[in-house]
Formats: structure tokens, sequence, C-alpha cells
């Protein structure tokens, strides 16, 4: 049985889950929201579907404070986002995971300098030495399976789905309180898959970890048995739980 | 259709509209750059003990890439910049008098040639690799992985490298400017163009204090300029397809406005230090 990693320490900073209200995003040629809004209490979970190219990967990026919002608020443990500024949101406690659909690995670090990195960076905020920062991110690249010639690779030479286990390592390390997956299961062999989908349900149990998936996997969504959000046009449709995911696309 | 079919306009834009999108286009740039500078300029006064000691090992290291691994291409080029300018005055007057040779040098390779040939060096081998890296860390979304990790952008990667090119344009113009003048001085004498002596006179005679003032400034300048041109435009990519046309623009502005700063502090230059120049 793997060991499920948990939000360690409870950040003092950190007051509420996440929220986006009347957001409106757009790209030059498409709107990806429109006046849309969410809430996700602390630790609790949400699961975002919708069809291929409707923008679940941008509501991901606006929901962690990555991307500048044309209107609306963002806040994450009741503080703003700040685009321009993403270590202030570090220094008030938040402290986000995100696993990116491709990885987003640094392509000139190895993996273990890519998990190290942001442990690293914020070795003061979190209270570690250095010889900590090494422990912690071999444990952690070692929890998602990875032998310790990996380890030394630079993700150019790694195949996508270590990559990935790489990017789940990198999130995990940090013990985040704010989680956010990309498709983390595609693309990835059935051991792995399930190993991704058992890390996933521990944070769901985790009440200090807030969580936003974005998946159109049915087999994610049982798993996690929560409620969630179609993205469709723009806006954001409720969905009960537990359900299959809704075809988007006829709908539109 | 068109081996390269274009998205159909519903309606081509007016003169009116073409200058509307134009002046904004310019505006964004101009406000972006500014934001790019401002931003790299403040990051290491932002709090974090950590983060500054990171970002500081990797200013080290772009020092080493820019600056260090550089030196072999400062040395060929110096050397022979410094051969070919004192030929061309042998050869255009064979009677010069040798401290004017060596006052000619200073005011040509000294002043002029060595901060904006390294310049150009740097720009030609550190400017296009830092645009492209970053060009592809954008569109590898590394940028938003960082951002996502509480890692600033413009702290973990534009200020070391804003760094790494200043103190390696000010070094490089050093070494670029001894290896030439050396190479001047030899290469004057054994074509019999001047004395070892009436050379070291004439530079002796040419250098004034004002020349360090114009050192720092230039060699800063130009610095800065080539490497906060070469980040901006490589965090401008929005897609692979890109990052060839972004690393390509950072190369040009740099090299014109490299050209245009080095021209403007030269005439700042003669207007301190007055006519006739020594």
């Amino acid at each position: 049985m793997t060991e499920i990693p948990r939000s360690s320490r409870r950040a003092h900073g950190v007051r509420g889950g996440i929220s986006l209200r009347g957001v409106t995003f757009r790209y030059p040629r498409s709107d990806v929201l429109v006046n849309a809004s969410l809430e996700i209490e602390k630790g609790g979970t949400t699961v975002v579907t919708g069809a291929n190219g409707s923008g679940k990967s941008t509501l991901l990026y606006i929901g962690a404070g990555l991307l500048a919002v044309e209107r609306g608020a963002v806040t994450i443990g009741g503080h703003p986002t700040d685009p321009v500024h993403p270590s202030e949101l570090t220094r008030r406690g938040v402290r986000r995971g995100f696993v990116f659909q491709e990885g987003g690995l640094v392509a000139n670090m190895n993996a273990l300098a890519n998990v190290a990195l942001p442990l690293r960076y914020h070795m003061d905020l979190i209270g570690i030495t250095l010889a900590t920062v090494e422990k912690r991110a071999k444990s952690a690249l070692e929890r998602v399976g990875l032998t310790n010639n990996e380890m030394y690779e630079l993700p150019a030479y790694l195949s996508f789905g270590v990559r990935k286990r790489v990017a789940l390592a990198r999130a995990i390390a940090i013990e985040p309180n704010f989680f956010y997956f990309d498709d983390p299961d595609v693309g990835l062999d059935p051991k792995t898959a399930a190993l991704v989908h058992e890390i996933l349900c521990g944070y769901r149990d985790d009440p200090e970890v807030t969580m936003l998936v974005a998946t159109n996997r049915e087999i994610l969504v049982d798993r996690l048995g929560v409620p969630g959000y179609v993205l469709l046009g723009g806006r954001l449709l409720e969905r009960k739980v537990p359900g299959p995911v809704e075809s988007t696309r006829n709908r539109a | 259709m068109s081996l390269f079919p274009r998205r159909p306009e519903s309606e081509p834009p007016g003169v009116v509209q073409n200058v509307g999108k134009r002046t904004m286009g310019a505006y964004r740039e101009t406000w972006g750059l500014a934001q790019t500078l401002v931003g790299a300029l403040a990051a290491p006064f932002e709090p974090g003990v950590s983060a500054r000691a990171v970002s500081s090992r990797l200013a080290i290291r772009q020092v080493f890439f820019t600056g260090f691994e550089a030196l072999p291409l400062v040395s060929v080029i110096a050397i022979f910049v410094g051969a070919t300018i004192v030929i061309q005055m042998q050869m255009l007057a064979a009677q010069l008098p040798g401290e004017l040779i060596g006052r000619i040098i200073v005011a040509v390779v000294l002043r002029e040639l060595a901060p904006l040939t390294t310049a150009i060096i740097v720009t030609s081998r550190s400017g296009t690799a830092i645009a492209t890296e970053l060009g592809n860390m954008k569109s590898n979304s590394e940028i938003l992985a960082l951002s996502s990790l509480g890692i600033d952008p413009l702290r973990f990667i534009v200020w070391p490298r804003l760094v790494g090119v200043i103190v390696s344009v000010l070094v490089l113009t050093v070494y670029f400017g001894i290896l030439a003048i050396m190479s001047a001085y030899l290469v004057g004498v054994w074509i019999g163009a001047s004395s070892f002596a009436a050379l070291q006179a004439g530079f002796a005679e040419a250098l004034v204090p004002e020349d360090l003032v114009l050192y720092l400034v230039k060699c800063a300048g130009l610095g800065l300029l080539v490497g906060w041109l070469s980040c901006h435009y490589g965090l401008q990519v929005r897609g692979p397809t890109e990052v060839p046309e972004k690393a390509s623009r950072a190369v040009i502005m740099s090299l014109v406005v490299s050209v245009v700063f080095n021209a403007a502090v030269t005439l700042g230059f003669y207007m301190m230090v007055g006519s006739p120049v020594r």
C-alpha cells in the first residue's frame, strides 16, 4: 500500500478555499469564462469536466492565480491572487501544488533538482534545512516510483509517464494545501494511473487540502465521487455526484 | 487551396483601424518592456532569504556561461581587430607619428570597438540563447509551473540573466581592450608603423579620467540592454512556432538599440571632454 502524503503543516494564513467570483477570461478568439463563479471550501475537492478545448486547463490556471482575469475576483485561502508576484501567496501560507498536463518540468534541471527547486527556493518559509530538502525530494520521487537512475536524468530523457510522475513528486514534496491536477492520469500505464488515483483520494480526504481537478476520465470522476462542474461555452454548470461525465460536445 | 491557408477575415481593416492597432501594439510593447525591466530590477529587494540565495547562485552560473565561455571567441576577434586597425592606419598614412597612432587606438579600440563589439558578441552568443531558452520555457509551461510553485519568474529567470550579461560585458570589454591593444602594439612595431615607446606615450596621453565613466556607462548600459531585451522577447513567446521569431526580434532589437546607445554615449562623452579629442 502506498503511503499517502498528507499536508503536515497547518498554514495559519489560510482562511478559506478556492473562490472565483464573476470571472471573465477571454482568448482573442474564444471565451473561456464569462461571468463564471466557482467556490471550493477549505478542504474540499471539485472536479471540472468539459470537452477538449473548452478551457479546463485555463480554468485551473486561473484558479491557481497564474493568469490575470479580465473581470471578477479570484482568491486562494482568502487572499487575492497576483500573477506577477506568485511568491506573495506562498509567503501568506498558500502552498500550491500543480500537476500540469505535460509535466511543466524545468528542462535544464534533472528530475531531483526539479523536485528540490521549490523546497530550496522557499527553505526559509517552510523552515527546513538543505539536508532536509534533498531527503524530502528523494522521498517524494521514491513515493511515485522513480528509480535512482531516473532521478538524475534531464526531463528530455525521461518518458512522458515518468515526467508526469516527477511533476507529481514536485507538487507533493512541497506539502501543498492547494492542489491542482490537470488531466492527472492521461498517458499513464494502469499501475501508475492507479497510484495517481490513490494519491488524489488521499488528498481528497485530507481536511487541510483544497483540490481542483480537471479531467474527462470517468474512472477518476467516479473514484473521487465529489460534486463538480462542467465547463461549457464559458459557463460553469454544476454536476451532481456521482454521475457520468456529461457529453458536453452534444450539449454544445 | 493555399499550402498555408489563412483565417478568412470578415472585413479587411481600414486605415484608421490599422493605425489604431499599431499604436496599441506599440503602447503594449513599451509597457511590457518597462514591466520586465522594473520587475527584474526590483526582484532582489523582494523578501525571501532562500530565494535570494538561489537567484544569486544562478547569476554566478550565468556569468560563467555568458562571460567565461565567450573568452575564446572574444580573444580571436580582439586580436584580429587590433591588428587590422594598425595595418589600415599604416596603409592610409605611413608618416603618421607613433604617438598619434597610440591616441587613435585608444579612441577607436578602447572607447568604441571594445564595448560595442563585446556587446555584439554577447548578443549573438548569449542573447539568442537566452531568448530561445526562455521562449521554449514559456511554450512548455515551465514559467507557469514555476509561478504555481511560488517562484517569481522575474527573480528566478530574468534577474540572474540580467546580472550575468551586465557583469560579462563589463569584464569582456576590458579583456577585449587589453588583447586588441597588445595585438595592435605588436603588429604596429612589426610592420614598422611606430616604436613601442611612441605608441605607449600616445596611449598614456590619450587616456583621461572620464574614460572610466565612459567605460562604466557604456558597458553597464549595453549589458543591461542586451540582457533585458533578450529576456523580454523570450518571455513574449506564446507557442513553439514563435520561438525563432521572438529570438530573431530579440537579437535585432538588441543590436539596433546597442549601436544607437553607443553613439549617444559617445556624443555625451564628446560634450563632456570637449574638442579637440585628445
